[in-house]
């Protein structure tokens, strides 16, 4: 009997040990997390020959969406699009990784996305609490709020005691928190997390108000299809840079995000498209224009980079105007203008860096 | 040394030893290694946040928050909206899992029928698509300007406005106690010993009773009004939105009608399982006593069943309470919702989840503790439930 | 008793007597009766009578209907089947999820019964699902796992779950049993902790926050982390399940294989675990009738599962107000697969009972 139980301890030890030695042993090693460390970011990507990108999760129409085939379509898309062509030399070789907004920062903070964008904000927080690292902000637009038009609001002041419907876990969570302290009026917030359940919310009249990023907002109107139903009321919250987010301590992986955002936008400023970017390749106008494509080299080695990467990029994805207006302008359903989002020669304020 | 190793004790010992550690060198290592990750990344980490003030607010909350105060105040507020839309919800899944069992053990073949329609349907289509569908259904409710108007009772698609007694905070619970006193002291005159008169003739006496606590209770009430104010705050159309009364806000009643319904199908099918548990002799046996039919279902077959379906009904409530975290898919602002806003916005994920799983923790185990208890309390003696 | 056909008075007076049999019974019949007819007229006019259904019209012809709007299914039903598979490899996808079909089929037949066919029966399934999905091998194209979606992901992380959840289970409660007081203790720690999460919240940390825990070598995908505690929590109710029927073997059983000698291994696997599955075995169909249904959870840690396939079918610019036909639709499938496991749930209960008669 005494045998007996030994043995029964002895197995049920056993098993104890199976079931826990694997991981315990994993542990002990504290192997760091190779991708997370800084400056790696860049090995990293080539070595795993494909880049890990986003943080949507679902429609952020004309950002992210998923057409009828399956694919990823969408202006944040298309920037993952040109860094992976930039740094891989492929369009293709992007992994979208889905990820709900709860996650785009910790996700980010273990490696699991080597960059968000995610129509994301820079916000100070961001910056330092959270250990985040920004890049050029690609895009500009105020935050806003939209009405249904029978309530005949001039200003968000004669709402007081409305309902309004916030995304959750966003930088307009906490505008529209002190607007309206500035403001004294009170309203009633009503957040949720993903977007589809969140405008259904507002346009099914659970809110009389609906806050979000400006662009999202018309984009939003312009997909229910009555936007004479509903009015932009004229106050502006704050006016929100969106920004690639990637993490701290890799200054490289930082330089490779801006110069691909600028690269996009000096080829609009010259004039090369994903269409004639061949022959001006052949032919190079400038000695500048033949660094930026590569024709004389220099533009790649600094950045650990090809030196026919932005040539790639435009060939590729096509330039900044050209990924605006099949995702968001006139080659899209929302036909949105560029307004702040233009280049500083057209009145808007994005430029690029010279290229010497 | 081997010789040691063969002593039972000793052998069992270290196995224990063994197990503990393993379980703990993985916690620690865990732990150890998030602190690495996150110093690597410079991001900030410990306590420090929860005295911090948030910066937004919550769009539901039993008790005040606003955008200055504290995250520590938030994650109450959290927890106490869980813990109301639980308890809530629990009450409207009882009744609702009550009459759907009552219909299916009924003798009636069509309410037979439709009970188990119900229950074939609600239990077989997850939780979350229901939370879903009718969160779609109370917000398209009429605008406030067109609600339905049910005397002073408004639906509308900014949730449901009922009238609130607008007394002192006193004479509302003096006049709520005198209410639960009506129904109570007749029950115990109807049992006591005290008096002399035997039960049969106590009739008169506990109807007198009950109506004086009423009346007593409407006096009370009466007597608690404010000046110039109306003793109800009934809703009314002001501006944009229903003033007055009570709201309901459509999140919370999305919810609540999600788990009351998908709760009641699961509740009706461990009443039904309950009822069967009681042995038809023990029916039989009341029959042959004489007792009315409503004698025998209130003190022979429901004391009996609820003692075979508490166990399991325990485990049901514990699900149900997990269940509120599905607010967050329609912006109810419960504990989890609060949680995951604050790993979003302050980036402070670990301690935010470890405090998750404390409440959770503290909320469940102490629910069961609770339902454990009260089991053993009510156990009867020998075996009278066929098995 | 003789077979005769029974005379119409006497049909109508037996149905009389089981509907109406008293006034006040004849009133709830009736009430009850009308609230059926009165569902199934607005559910049936709504779906059918009233419903546009081709997909030529898009969503002007719907916007212009009364009832359902049936084309944003037909226009977009490969993106909730399959989410964002490549479009020319979604016959894989298809393939994959009549494997699991066939797979959780097979399991359900007495045959198949025993702990080796069992087993064979369910490697064989998720090793030819995973080769189907993921591809790399036969000259299929490599797939990586963020690319799966829709109803394929939801049964992979269904089945995923149980192929790890169950063996899992089985060894918590064997350890729970364990006659070491530190180790039952610790194993039912654990247990009755993870019952007392919600599945949310577990989901919530294996995805965000082990990552952090872990050396980067040993965190996996997120599907999988996500998987494992999904498995973790399902192990640790179907723990309590299992050692429910443990406890239903009568404890001679076990003596009497002790005085014979039969080791523990022998013992566990031969006589104990047996008799306790066939004890467990209604309260595990229900188990996995639950944790079907909860895959659902996963949309909330960013999946492309059917639910959240479901939202992107409706969330592009034309289809955005069609989406109580997509959660109909999406409703429609959960149903088929659930109900028709929780019938064969309360076949089998039946069919023991006559058993143990």
């Amino acid at each position: 009997m005494a045998m007996e139980r030994t043995m029964k301890s002895f197995k049920s030890g056993a098993m104890a040990l199976a079931l826990t030695l694997t991981p315990a042993l994993a542990m002990t090693q504290f192997a760091p997390v190779a991708e997370a460390a800084g400056g790696k970011t860049l090995q990293t990507v080539k070595a795993r020959g494909s880049l890990l990108c986003t943080g949507h999760d679902g429609s952020y129409l004309g950002f992210a969406e998923v057409d009828n085939k399956g694919n990823w379509k969408g202006l944040d898309i298309d920037l993952c699009r040109a860094v992976a062509t930039a740094v891989l030399g492929d369009p293709s070789k992007v992994t979208i990784i889905p990820i709900s907004w709860a996650q785009r920062w910790p996700a980010l903070q273990s490696g699991e996305v080597d960059l968000v964008i995610k129509a994301s904000g820079a916000t100070l927080s961001r910056d330092t609490d959270l250990g985040l690292q920004f890049s050029l902000s690609y895009y500009l637009g105020t935050t806003k709020i939209m009405a249904h038009k029978e309530l005949n609001l001039k200003s968000l002041k004669d709402a007081d005691g409305g309902t309004i419907c916030i995304p959750a876990g966003t930088t307009q969570q906490q505008q529209i928190a002190s607007y309206t302290a500035k403001l004294g009026i009170k309203l009633e917030p009503v957040l949720i997390e993903k977007t589809e359940e969140l405008e259904q919310a507002y346009f099914s009249g659970r809110c009389d108000l609906y806050t979000q990023w400006g662009p999202v907002l018309a984009i939003a109107r312009a997909a229910k299809g009555n936007v004479e139903q509903h009015d932009i009321l004229s106050d502006v919250l704050a006016l929100e840079p969106e920004v690639i987010v990637m993490r701290q301590g890799d200054d490289n992986w930082v330089d490779i995000a801006n110069w691909t955002l600028s690269a996009l936008w000096f080829a609009e400023q010259e004039g090369i498209t994903s269409q004639n970017v061949d022959s001006i390749r052949a032919n190079p106008p400038s000695p500048e224009i033949g660094k930026f494509l590569g024709v004389t080299p220099g533009i790649g080695a600094g950045l650990g980079l090809s030196d026919d990467w932005a040539y790639k990029v435009i060939k590729n994805v096509g330039n900044y105007a050209e990924i605006f207006d099949r995702n968001l302008g006139a080659g899209s359903p929302y036909k949105m203008d560029r307004e702040m989002t233009a280049l500083w020669n057209a009145g808007g304020v994005l430029y690029p860096y010279l290229i010497d | 040394m081997f010789a040691l190793l063969r002593r039972q004790k000793v052998r069992n010992a270290l196995l224990q030893i063994f197990f503990v550690g393993t379980i703990a060198a993985i916690v620690i290592g865990g732990w150890l290694n998030a602190q690495q990750t996150l110093e690597r990344q410079r991001i900030v980490s410990g306590f420090d946040f929860l005295w911090r003030s948030t910066g937004w607010e919550g769009n539901f909350s039993l008790l005040a928050a606003t955008p200055n105060d504290p995250y520590w105040w938030f994650f109450v507020v959290g927890l106490v909206n869980t813990l109301f839309l639980g308890v809530i919800g629990l009450l409207l899944a009882t009744f609702v899992g009550l009459t759907v069992g009552l219909a299916r053990i009924s003798s009636n073949e069509v309410l037979r029928f439709l009970g188990r329609i119900y229950v074939d349907f609600f239990r077989n289509i997850p939780l979350i698509l229901q939370v879903f569908f009718w969160y779609a259904f109370v917000t398209h409710m009429p605008a406030p300007r067109a609600a339905y108007d049910l005397g002073s009772l408004k639906i509308s698609s900014r949730g449901i406005y009922a009238p609130v007694p607008n007394v002192q905070w006193e004479f509302l619970l003096a006049s709520v106690v005198c209410v639960v006193a009506a129904i109570v002291v007749p029950i115990w005159l109807g049992g006591t010993r005290y008096l002399s008169r035997p039960p049969e003739q106590r009739r008169g006496l506990r109807v007198a009773a009950c109506l004086g606590l009423l009346a007593l209770a409407v006096l009370v009430f009466a007597a608690g009004g404010k000046a110039g104010e109306p003793l109800f705050s009934v809703p009314e159309l002001q501006g944009l939105n229903l003033r007055g009364g009570m709201r309901i806000s459509p999140e919370f009643s999305a919810l609540a009608i999600a788990m009351a319904l998908y709760g009641g199908a699961y509740i009706g099918e461990i009443v039904r399982g309950g009822f069967k548990a009681v042995g038809r002799g023990q029916i039989e046996a009341a029959e042959s006593l004489g007792l009315t039919p409503w004698r025998i279902f209130s003190h022979v077959r429901l004391p009996l069943a609820l003692r075979a379906m508490l166990p399991i009904l325990a485990n049901q409530y514990i699900w149900l309470i997990k269940a509120t975290t599905l607010g967050i898919t329609i912006g109810f602002t419960d504990f989890f919702m609060v949680v995951a806003i604050t790993i979003n916005q302050s980036g402070n994920t670990l301690e935010a989840i470890g405090i998750l799983m404390a409440g959770f923790l503290l909320v469940n185990l102490s629910l069961g503790a609770l339902f454990n208890h009260v089991n053993k309390a009510i156990a009867l003696k020998g075996n009278q439930l066929r098995s | 008793m003789m077979a005769r056909q029974p005379a119409a008075g006497d049909r109508l007076s037996n149905l009389r007597k089981r509907f109406f049999p008293t006034p006040l019974q004849a009133a709830l019949s009736l009430a009850s009766l009308a609230l059926l007819v009165t569902l199934a007229w607005k559910i049936v006019d709504w779906a059918i009578l009233s419903a546009v259904f081709t997909a030529e019209g898009g969503p002007a012809a719907c916007k212009a209907a009364e009832g359902a709007c049936w084309s944003v299914i037909a226009n977009r039903w490969r993106i909730i089947m399959f989410g964002l598979y490549p479009y020319d490899e979604q016959w894989r996808s298809a393939l994959a999820c009549l494997v699991v079909v066939a797979m959780i089929v097979l399991s359900c037949l007495p045959a198949f019964w025993t702990g080796k066919r069992i087993a064979a029966v369910w490697i064989v399934g998720v090793a030819l699902f995973y080769g189907l999905m993921k591809g790399g091998v036969f000259g299929l194209r490599y797939i990586g796992e963020e690319a799966w979606g829709g109803l394929a992901l939801t049964l992979f992380i269904f089945v995923s779950t149980c192929f790890i959840g169950f063996p899992l289970s089985i060894v918590l409660a064997l350890l729970r049993r364990s006659e070491l007081p530190w180790i039952s203790r610790v194993t039912g720690l654990i247990i009755d902790s993870v019952r007392s999460l919600p599945l949310i919240s577990i989901l919530f940390a294996f995805a965000v926050v082990v990552p952090f825990m872990l050396p980067g070598w040993l965190q996996g995908d997120k599907l999988y982390r996500v998987i494992v505690g999904s498995a973790l929590f399902f192990a640790a109710y179907q723990a309590e399940i299992v050692r429910g029927g443990m406890q239903g073997v009568a404890h001679g059983q076990e003596e009497a294989a002790k005085a014979l000698g039969i080791g523990y291994w022998h013992r566990v696997s031969r006589i104990l675990l047996p008799q306790a599955m066939r004890n467990a075995l209604p309260a595990t169909i229900n188990q996995f009738v639950i944790s079907f249904k909860e895959t659902s959870l996963v949309i909330v840690v960013g999946f492309f599962e059917i639910l959240a396939s479901g939202n992107a079918a409706y969330g592009t610019g034309e289809w955005t107000f069609a989406y109580v036909e997509v959660y109909a639709f999406i409703a429609l499938i959960y149903f088929v697969f659930v109900y028709s496991l929780s019938r064969y749930g309360a076949f089998l209960e039946r069919r023991m009972a006559v058993g143990a008669r």
